[in-house]
């Protein structure tokens, strides 16, 4: 093998009219079926807990012996492998009086599970990751132990990247907005905000965000994942106590850590739970001394991006300001995707930004962009802005990245452009309920609340995710499959990115071929639990795509 | 029967014989009905005839194990074991008295909110972007505005992002690609510009492979607790900055430090440790790593590399270097410390982090290494695998700064001399080492300036020891509001220095900015003088003198 074609090759496109292109990244509506105005949900859909559909048991034991198999291999493949192929397994073996990088034990899911099925991660790609993604060809070979790469590329349709809003663009309001600032700031910013990095756009951009989101000050941060890993630390120490919902993301558990503060979680949306769990806390107070702690903050977020649902904020407001406690939302999958105006949960509930004390939202998702922010009352943020460490000690936000921010929000509420921001939003609610419906229809289980933009379809077996994945992959689609650890150990699934870029059309073809999938994976094994009329739903494809197109802009197939 | 199980010869109260004998009728009867059965019964029989209390404890075990699986884990769990016994209407009076501290430390009043929050009035709002030789910029909500001054606080070192040549690159990728990539790199986020970055990386700096992160001060926080875990052996440098710090708080295995470059506080260390470690008789070597920055971020030194690697392969640990200030910088071509010292990279770190934010001129960091740690960061390290991509352009840009690093080092040059220009410039004036030590090498564009010990003890009442000791004292106590007088005065009085050079000459220095509360180890406030390759020796060399002068008359007039 040519030692070329072992490394991804730089695959240009080739050269398209301005017209192509443009439908590529962002297709054009024929009509206006593909158009939903979502309204804040009343205080009697906000507190509904979802109902959870679940697969029969034969489906949950077959998945658990697919997994013993699994492991069983693994460790025969290990034993073997440790003894007789010795420098192949130099990864997990002590060498030359140097310990492994990493233990047998604890890579074993890396090792002998993942890597069965890396085939599916981690697809290098190229272009503008839009209504269509170019994927980059590759060949596995020894079970993916190792790729080549032909520099051939495939075009797929985009139900991967978290493009919500579709301002993943190659040209446009926010591509000129970016190419102006490479021309009057560069690419770098120079240094920390503190010592030199400020500008005049960042001082901009904060502001608009502020105002976006409903609160007095913000401050943005250059990586999503550091705004939380990094955030903790400036005002809570092990004197405080942290009450988190079990799926928060990494990177609020990092943060956590890192504060020191003490940690207590609740089971998922289980608002009943949480506040037993806040009344015991208080009486409690901290371990051993007894002494009441400091201050305690509620983590949620306000969409889970592997389950689709929703944090119920009126209660958790209402619980924050009966018991004192403060109320941390990151907003990082639900900004800009949802709401009637693109504000986030606050918006979906009626609540009032005010009533939470810190937002907390990025930039990669809705707005096409990087990084991202903490928005607070201005005496708050005031002392973050010294406090934190990412303004002090790490690169802000470069100008380019800044523009696109400012480009797309001004889009979002109609400053450039106007119209086009309500047409984003108003084709994303169609499309997350429109698929949302049709899966459900079709018999697949589906996770999540109406308007998620994140579609979460279950998969169970570990097998079926490779299989998913490649066959969607023939039929030109592209979808990120998802398993432990991201999600609980049975309940793999596909997680169907929605983006505004979509039409109707390319939904249709989405249901068609997941359609057909299904059937030949077996999965659609929806009880009719959680559907609207308790029944089993099977429909005929056809069927689903004359009806469901009118009938997901009803809200009442979304209530069970 | 049951005179059979149990021996008369014990004297056991009639009723445990009674009921024990039921018991066992019970069982009996219920095991006889399930298939094979009387496989257990057989033994039961057996073991009790032979020892009684055997089957006893059996049972007891049994028993406990029936209860130990019933009982809810949790509620045991923690240190909140002693909890009171409280009514209702006791619970509820003490949730009702319960009083939050504030979110952050609130402003007491406008006097004091002026008084405290002055940092935040001296931070520079820069119009034209902070990377410009010359930058115009107001401050404190643009009450002061100063136009055309030096910037002598940029770390883009190279200025090489900053040529028409690299932004055409930068154009062409957001023509193309856009500027999010939308999605982390497990799911379709990494586009072929990122692999082509990070193969230019790799072949660039000579290991095998490299790995992209969104920031490069979350880079080392993820990647050193991805490859530790308890039992594991770090020893690190006393003097490393708050990235590293926060990776070794975030590592969840044992810290040692050694003194501040002093290779011999490293080699006694580490002999003790192997001394330790033959004793306690592992069952398998820990990994075991010594950590250390390239050019130190918080004083502008070099670590010694050629002892650092004879001592790492002398006593088997990994070698952990933090380059983001010297890659680009060091060596004859900027690649960095090994090449300082005519060493490769591949044999001598084992982990590299760097930073594309600095010397690079674009955003993001990277973590340089053997395939093996590159791959397991892909699923195990968290910054990695838990955020978005790059965007394309920033990857676009590093690749062109490397092509034209590669073909040419003049830049690189240029600003090793500027750097050593600089350097002796300071160190020459005899009258400003009377008040400032230069902590850093002659081959950092950064330069350090701290107050003397001797200047500072006088003038503001503390050292570095009780400075440390009393941030030590208050961090335990978990105090919200940490703030120390004197570290204040120092910092205020640096700040009047970095005012006074820029208003009497238009050029801007800055401050060393840290988070007193946040570090961990020893610090003192610094100046900090960049140079940059974009600027000629005649303009630093000026501004170095407007510098020095101001600094001696403003300490000889205070």
């Amino acid at each position: 093998m040519p030692e070329d074609e072992l490394r991804v090759p730089m695959c240009r496109a080739e050269p398209m009219d301005a017209r192509t292109k443009r439908e590529n990244e962002y297709g054009t509506a024929l009509d206006d079926t593909g158009l939903y105005q979502v309204s804040t949900m009343d205080a009697q859909m906000a507190d509904r807990k979802p109902i959870i559909d679940a697969p029969p048991y034969y489906i949950v034991t077959l998945t658990y012996i697919n997994y013993l198999i699994l492991i069983i291999l693994g460790h025969i493949h290990d034993f073997f492998g440790m003894r007789f192929q010795k420098r192949r397994h130099r990864d997990i073996v002590e060498f030359d009086g140097y310990a492994p990088w990493y233990s047998k034990f604890e890579s074993f899911y890396v090792r002998r599970l993942k890597t069965r099925i890396d085939e599916c991660f981690s697809r290098p790609t190229t272009g503008v990751p839009g209504r269509f993604i170019t994927c980059v060809d590759r060949v596995s070979h020894n079970y993916n132990e190792w790729y080549s790469y032909p520099g051939t590329t495939t075009t797929c349709l985009n139900l991967s990247s978290y493009n919500y809003l579709g301002f993943a663009e190659s040209e446009g309001a926010c591509t000129s907005a970016a190419l102006e600032t490479v021309n009057k700031y560069g690419v770098n910013a120079g240094g920390p905000r503190s010592q030199i990095g400020t500008t005049e756009l960042q001082v901009r951009t904060e502001r608009m965000v502020a105002d976006f989101v409903g609160k007095e000050d913000a401050l943005v941060v250059s990586m999503g994942y550091s705004t939380n890993a990094n955030f903790f630390n400036a005002f809570l120490d092990s004197r405080c106590l942290v009450i988190s919902d079990e799926l928060n993301h990494t990177s609020i558990r990092t943060g956590v850590r890192l504060s020191g503060a003490a940690v207590r979680t609740f089971k998922h949306g289980d608002m009943d739970l949480l506040e037993k769990l806040i009344r015991e806390q208080i009486v409690l107070g901290q371990p051993k001394t007894n002494r009441p702690w400091k201050k305690i903050l509620i983590c949620v977020e306000g969409l889970y991006s592997m389950e689709g649902t929703l944090a119920n904020l009126p209660r958790l407001v209402e619980l924050k300001k009966k018991y004192k406690c403060y109320l941390f939302v990151d907003e990082a999958h639900s900004i800009g995707a949802m709401g009637p105006t693109g504000r986030g949960v606050c918006e979906v509930f009626g609540v009032d930004p005010k009533d939470i004390d810190i937002l907390m939202g990025t930039f990669t998702k809705s707005f096409g962009a990087a990084g991202g922010y903490i928005a607070c009352d201005k005496w708050i943020i005031d002392r973050l802005r010294l406090d934190m460490t990412t303004p002090n000690y790490s690169e802000p936000t470069p100008p380019p990245v800044l523009a696109q921010i400012c480009a797309s929000l001004q889009t979002i509420i109609g400053e450039i452009n106007p119209g086009e921001g309500t047409e984003r939003l108003q084709r994303i609610a169609f499309n997350s309920r429109y698929l949302r419906l049709g899966l459900q229809r079709l018999g697949f289980i589906v996770y999540g609340n109406a308007d998620s933009p994140v579609i979460p379809m279950l998969l169970y077996c570990p097998s079926k995710m490779p299989a998913f994945s490649k066959m969607m992959l023939q039929r030109k689609i592209a979808v990120v499959v998802v398993a432990y650890p991201a999600t609980p150990l049975i309940e793999s699934r596909v997680r169907f990115c929605m983006s505004s870029s979509l039409t109707k059309e390319d939904i249709d073809y989405l249901l068609r071929h997941v359609s057909e999938v299904g059937d030949k994976l077996f999965l659609k094994l929806n009880s009719g639990k959680s559907s609207y009329d308790n029944s089993v739903q099977r429909w005929d494809i056809e069927e689903v795509i004359r009806r469901t197109p009118e009938d997901c802009k009803d809200n009442k197939y979304f209530i069970n | 029967m049951s005179e059979r199980i149990i021996p008369t010869a014990i004297p056991i109260p009639a009723a445990i014989v009674r009921s024990s004998s039921a018991a066992w009728f019970y069982l009996n009867q219920g095991l006889n009905a399930v298939p094979g059965g009387h496989h257990v019964l057989n033994y039961i029989e057996k073991s009790s005839h032979d020892d009684p209390y055997r089957t006893a404890i059996e049972a007891g075990l049994i028993l406990y194990g029936i209860y130990y699986y019933l009982s809810k884990p949790q509620r045991k769990r923690g240190l909140q074991a002693n909890r009171p016994n409280l009514t209702e209407r006791e619970k509820d009076a003490l949730i009702d008295e319960w009083e939050p501290e504030p979110l952050v430390v609130p402003p007491v009043n406008d006097h004091e909110t002026a008084e405290r929050y002055w940092r935040l009035a001296k931070i520079p709002v820069v119009e034209n972007g902070g990377i410009a030789t010359y930058i115009d910029f107001t401050r404190n909500n643009r009450q002061e505005s100063f136009e055309h001054v030096l910037n002598l606080a940029s770390n883009n070192f190279l200025t090489l992002s900053q040529t028409e040549e690299v932004l055409d690159v930068a154009r062409d990728t957001i023509n193309n690609y856009g500027v999010g990539a939308c999605g982390p790199a497990g799911f379709y986020g990494n586009q072929d510009v990122h692999y082509n970055c990070e193969y230019m990386l790799s072949d660039f700096f000579g290991t095998d492979a490299c790995c992209l992160y969104g920031q490069d001060f979350a880079v080392a926080s993820s990647v050193v607790p991805a490859f530790t875990k308890r039992g594991d052996v770090i020893v690190a440098d006393d003097k490393v900055s708050l990235a590293v710090q926060n990776a070794l708080q975030l590592a969840r295995c044992t810290v040692y430090y050694f003194q501040h470059n002093n290779m011999e506080s490293l080699d006694e260390l580490l002999q003790q440790l192997n001394e330790q470690e033959k004793k306690e008789k592992l069952p398998a070597i820990p990994r075991k790593f010594i950590v250390t920055e390239g050019l130190f971020h918080n004083s502008g030194d070099i670590a010694p590399l050629p002892e650092l690697v004879d001592l790492k392969n002398k006593y088997k640990y990994r070698l952990f270097v933090d380059e983001t200030m010297s890659l680009g910088v060091l060596g004859a071509t900027g690649r960095g410390l090994p090449e300082h010292f005519g060493l490769e990279r591949a044999s001598s770190i084992d982990i590299t982090v760097g930073s594309m934010a600095t010397a690079f001129g674009s955003s993001g960091g990277f973590v340089l290494g053997d395939k093996y740690m590159s791959n397991y960061q892909h699923i195990g390290s968290n910054a990695y695998c838990f955020s978005a991509s790059l965007p394309g352009y920033t990857t676009t840009v590093v690749s062109k700064c490397l092509q034209i690093m590669d073909a040419d080092n003049s830049q690189v040059k240029h600003l090793q001399e500027l750097s050593r220009k600089m350097f002796y410039f300071f160190t020459s004036r005899v009258k400003l080492n009377e008040y400032f030590t230069l902590t850093s090498s002659e081959f950092s564009p950064v330069l350090h300036l701290e107050l003397k010990e001797a200047v500072r003890a006088k003038r503001f009442g503390y050292t570095r020891d009780t400075l440390f000791a009393e941030l030590h004292k208050l961090q335990g106590r978990k105090v919200s509001d940490v703030c120390i007088d004197p570290y204040e005065a120092e910092e205020m009085f640096l700040q009047q220095l970095v005012d006074d050079v820029l208003v009497s000459h238009n050029v801007l220095i800055s401050r060393h900015t840290i988070v007193l509360k946040q570090e961990t180890l020893p610090i003192v406030p610094s100046l900090r003088i960049s140079c940059t390759a974009g600027m000629t020796e005649e303009e630093l060399l000026g501004a170095c003198e407007n510098i020095a002068t101001t600094l001696v008359q403003r300490c000889e007039s205070a």
